[in-house]
């Protein structure tokens, strides 16, 4: 395959052209994960202008409509428009899944900074403690947890990003114990940096690759696990057009054949988990040493 | 490993896995205290005069210290008494003991026909690596990590028992009109087997279908991901190289490569374990289940806060069981380990 | 006729660079040698020299990015090069056998040696069992291993170095090759071990009369045990002859740095002989590879140097070495 864009001298533009398709050659499978993420991103800022429907306005007259030219995805038991729902639904998904990735970032890479460098005690208790967490399934406990505090945006995010700091706490304290002996590291003590300094401003950056990967991967979990608690009616309530809320009502109406209230949502669901997932398997890909090649 | 270094290994394990269950204990017996609940008012009902509030307040104990509470807790716990559930009014003890072999049952068949997908797939991806076989194979896992159980269970419902008909509704293990055998094992497939109970057999089979598949193909995502994952090592590895360039054949460097990346695989479906647990559980309320899963979320969403407990505490002795089992597993099988 | 001839192999790394740019490492650039039955020829270079992949791409064992774009290498009057993957399976272990450097890692971690040896047999031939390990217990007797019974059944981590180095070589030579490529046998072994082993080998290819192509860094191994010797850089053959004659009147500037810069131990394993940086594979000068370093170079070196023949089965790639009537 010869996608090479060549000339004699390349102009600028053939030079980005070719960084682009060098770069997408890495990973396919990145490239469509960051396609499929920009038109839902796009879709969450623009959609609810371009769409133009109330997510909230019960259409009286058409409750339960299937499919149609009037409601492209039909309406629900209340009334309110499908379509509508799932295009603000998206700013949801992304309003709960990206601050609760950040909470876990805020949370898991200072503790892993401080682990990996300083080690001992804290160290060992901070793993013991992330061990003792492994042992639950992250669904329970999330669930457990929102239910006793109560259903709300804050603490479905707090909940999340919570149980989500381990991972890059992990991966942040590998990649510090990797690189504590390192000259970077050592000429830094030398040169009589002080301990935060050269945690942040040395060990930070360069700790930080191994998290990008992840922060799609836990991205992708966060968006699931929302949408899990509010299927399960701990989380966000309808009317708030959310697509686990969405499933949760239109559960009970799938056995009658009223398809569409819960299919809609879960393939928009689906999409959205799909691309976050692509874009971090594709990134660990290219981040991670594993271009490795099988036998012929 | 001998058997003397074996034993000691094995008691260590299980003191250290004391400090762990005894802070679950704890924290399970502080979870009823979050976000103000007060586990009175909930016994007792919004119509409870003062005189019976303070009645029980005083029968469960609530006007002690806190420690004292823990510790009396704590008794009750290693006798085997978790509490009664107020939604029932039955112990939970009994309660939880009934249905965990309904959920073993789905887990078993979940994971085992997940694994019986995910391991050859995996296998055969690394092989092929770069082949189209492994392309659309990584895509489909990746789907698998994408879908929502719950949607999965109701999809598969809309599909095949709503348009087609194929399967039975998703109510339960058995269908309504089929008498279940008596309990042998607690799983009405076998003991409908083992009773000659066609019928029930038939029909317990017909409903486990669908969560079954529903299981496995959730759990075949990252089993698939990470048998491929392992597989590509070993196949880069020099024991591999080295056997090409003796000319082994290409069945017996694959009969190689599997026998080499079982053992990292199979820790890691026990790693799964815990995640699938929760999967397990969603199928579980989808499909009217009756197991623990269906019994715990409830438990948890209504606040029954005993089940809620002793749920959680099942989850954890569980789970450390499974990584026990798995480390001990990985000692026996991994020669190499004693090297290392 | 030769046993084993290599003619003007070229062995390309393709790769595509961040900015979507062909980059092309040209790791072996034109090698060409001949081996006859019962000869052992040592191949010796500075690390990235390209010996390995010369073994890797006789044996047809390249992995991609590296591809064989160019040459032929034929064995017993069959070509390699353009042979199907099956066939030229059916030859690996069987007639071209090979031991590398790392035998601990090589063996198969959770099969007794016992039977790994049988399994390369059964892969080649048909045999009973209990034969086929009666055989393999020769064998190791054959390589040293004291106690072969009870070796047998060990575990490859259960060994020494040596041990295991041993079991490598009984794994080759179990179906008596008539090619046995040895990639750095004795390399990270002890020095008394080495010698062991080296002489080992040494004695069993001679009864066995099977040809030899040995690959090392150390000039001393070769010195005590090939019969002729090539000298590799940057990918090609730069002398190639008789190991006294080579040795003894270097003509290839490289050759002599080599000599020089090693003096008592004879291994390359630690300096890099003559002035300079490792020869850039993506971009090396067009002329005679060496010219960065060599002490000799001057503008006819900008061309393709000439293969002279200094005396009799004695070449160098230089336009300065020097003809001798007698070696």
């Amino acid at each position: 395959m010869t996608m090479v864009v060549t000339s004699a001298t390349p102009s600028r533009v053939e030079r980005i052209v070719n960084r682009v398709i060098g770069v997408s050659r890495r990973s396919v499978v990145a490239s469509i994960g960051v396609v499929i993420l920009s038109a839902f991103a796009l879709i969450a800022i623009f959609g609810p202008a371009l769409v133009g429907v109330d997510p909230v306005h019960p259409y009286l007259d058409a409750i339960l409509a299937p499919p149609s030219g009037r409601f492209w995805f039909g309406t629900d038991g209340n009334g309110m428009d499908v379509f509508s729902r799932v295009i603000y639904g998206t700013r949801f998904a992304f309003g709960i899944a990206l601050p609760a990735v950040a909470v876990s970032l805020l949370i898991g890479v200072p503790i892993g900074l401080v682990c990996g460098y300083i080690g001992g005690t804290i160290d060992e208790i901070t793993m013991r403690v992330m061990d003792a967490v492994r042992i639950f399934p992250t669904i329970i406990l999330a669930l457990a947890v929102v239910a006793a505090a109560g259903p709300s945006l804050i603490n479905v995010v707090l909940v999340i990003g919570i149980l989500d700091a381990p991972v890059f706490v992990r991966v942040v304290r590998a990649e510090v114990l990797a690189l504590r002996s390192s000259t970077l590291v050592e000429s830094a003590v030398a040169a009589g940096n002080p301990t935060w300094r050269i945690l942040f401003v040395h060990l930070l950056p360069n700790a930080i690759q191994g998290a990008t990967a992840q922060v799609a991967v836990r991205a992708a979990w966060a968006v699931r696990i929302s949408a899990t608690l509010a299927f399960l009616g701990v989380g966000i309530q309808p009317p708030t057009p959310e697509w686990g809320a969405m499933i949760r009502q239109g559960a009970e109406l799938m056995s009658g054949g009223q398809w569409w209230v819960a299919v809609f949502p879960g393939c928009a669901l689906i999409l959205l988990v799909f691309g976050f997932n692509l874009l971090g398997d594709g990134l660990q890909d290219i981040l991670d040493p594993r271009r490795k090649v099988s036998a012929r | 490993m001998s058997g003397s270094s074996f034993l000691r290994f094995l008691l260590r394990r299980v003191f250290l896995t004391l400090p762990l269950l005894l802070g679950v204990v704890f924290v399970t017996f502080m979870l009823v205290r979050i976000g103000g609940h007060d586990p009175v008012a909930l016994l007792a009902g919004p119509t409870a005069t003062g005189p019976q509030i303070e009645a029980i307040t005083r029968e469960l104990g609530l006007d002690q210290p806190l420690w004292k509470q823990f510790a009396l807790y704590l008794a009750h716990l290693l006798q085997g008494d978790i509490g009664q559930s107020w939604v029932s009014g039955r112990p939970v003890l009994q309660e939880i003991g009934d249905r965990l072999p309904i959920t073993a049952e789905l887990l078993f068949w979940g994971i085992g026909f997940g694994a019986l997908i995910g391991i050859p797939v995996g296998l055969r991806a690394a092989k092929d690596h770069g082949s189209l076989f492994d392309h659309v194979s990584r895509v489909v896992s990746l789907l698998g990590f994408s879908i929502p159980t719950y949607w999965l269970g109701l999809a598969a419902l809309l599909i095949f028992f709503y348009l087609l008909g194929w399967a039975p509704p998703g109510m339960g293990r058995i269908s309504l009109m089929a008498i279940p055998p008596p309990r042998i094992t607690g799983s009405y497939l076998i003991d409908g087997l083992l009773t000659l109970n066609w019928e029930a057999a038939r029909s317990a089979f017909a409903q486990l279908v669908l969560p079954v598949v529903c299981i496995a193909i959730v759990a075949a995502a990252p089993i698939i991901k990470q048998t491929r994952a392992i597989a590509l090592e070993v196949w880069s590895s020099d024991y591999v190289r080295y056997a090409q360039a003796s000319g082994l054949n290409s069945g017996m460097l694959r009969k190689l490569v599997l026998r080499n990346s079982l053992v990292p695989v199979t820790t890691f479906i026990g790693t799964e374990v815990t995640g699938l647990i929760g999967t397990t559980s969603l199928i579980e309320y989808v499909f009217a289940w009756g197991g623990v899963g269906q019994y715990g979320l409830n438990a948890i969403i209504q606040g029954d806060f005993s089940v809620v407990q002793g749920y959680v505490l099942t989850l954890a002795l569980f789970s450390v069981i499974v990584f026990l089992i798995v480390d001990i597993a990985v000692m026996w099988l991994e020669p190499r380990a004693a090297m290392r | 006729m030769s046993l084993l001839q290599v003619d003007n192999l070229h062995t390309h790394f393709v790769t595509r660079d961040r900015d979507n740019q062909v980059r092309t490492a040209t790791a072996l650039n034109g090698v060409s040698f001949a081996l006859a039955d019962g000869e052992v020829l040592g191949l010796v270079g500075e690390t990235g020299a390209g010996k390995s992949l010369t073994a890797t791409s006789i044996m047809g064992l390249l992995r991609p990015p590296a591809r064989i774009v160019e040459g032929r290498i034929s064995f017993g009057g069959r070509t390699l090069t353009d042979m199907p993957p099956d066939e030229l399976n059916a030859l690996r272990g069987n007639e071209i056998a090979i031991v590398v450097q790392s035998p601990k890692t090589s063996l198969d971690p959770l099969m007794r040696i016992g039977d790994q040896i049988v399994r390369v047999i059964q892969a080649h031939r048909r045999m009973e069992r209990t034969e086929a390990y009666q055989r393999a217990l020769k064998m190791l007797a054959a390589v040293g291993i004291p106690d072969p019974e009870r070796r047998a059944q060990a575990l490859p981590h259960e060994l020494s170095g040596g041990m295991a180095q041993r079991v490598l070589i009984a794994m080759a030579l179990i179906n008596e090759p008539r090619l046995l490529v040895a990639d750095e046998p004795t390399t990270g072994l002890d020095v008394t071990v080495q010698a062991q082993i080296l002489d080992m080998l040494r004695r069993l290819v001679s009864e066995m009369g099977m040809a030899s192509l040995v690959i090392t860094h150390d000039l001393g191994i070769v010195a005590h045990y090939c019969d002729r010797v090539a000298v590799m850089f940057a990918g090609r053959i730069v002398e190639i002859g008789p190991t006294a004659a080579v040795f003894g009147n270097p003509a290839h500037p490289y050759t002599r740095a080599l000599i020089g810069s090693a003096p008592e131990n004879f291994s390359l394993a630690a300096g890099r002989p003559g002035r300079g940086e490792p020869p850039n594979l993506y971009a090396l000068p067009p002329g005679c590879h060496y010219v960065d370093r060599c002490p000799l170079a001057d503008s006819r070196c900008a061309q393709m140097p000439p293969l002279v023949s200094v005396s009799a089965g004695h070449e160098a790639l230089c336009h300065k070495a020097t003809v001798t009537t007698h070696g």
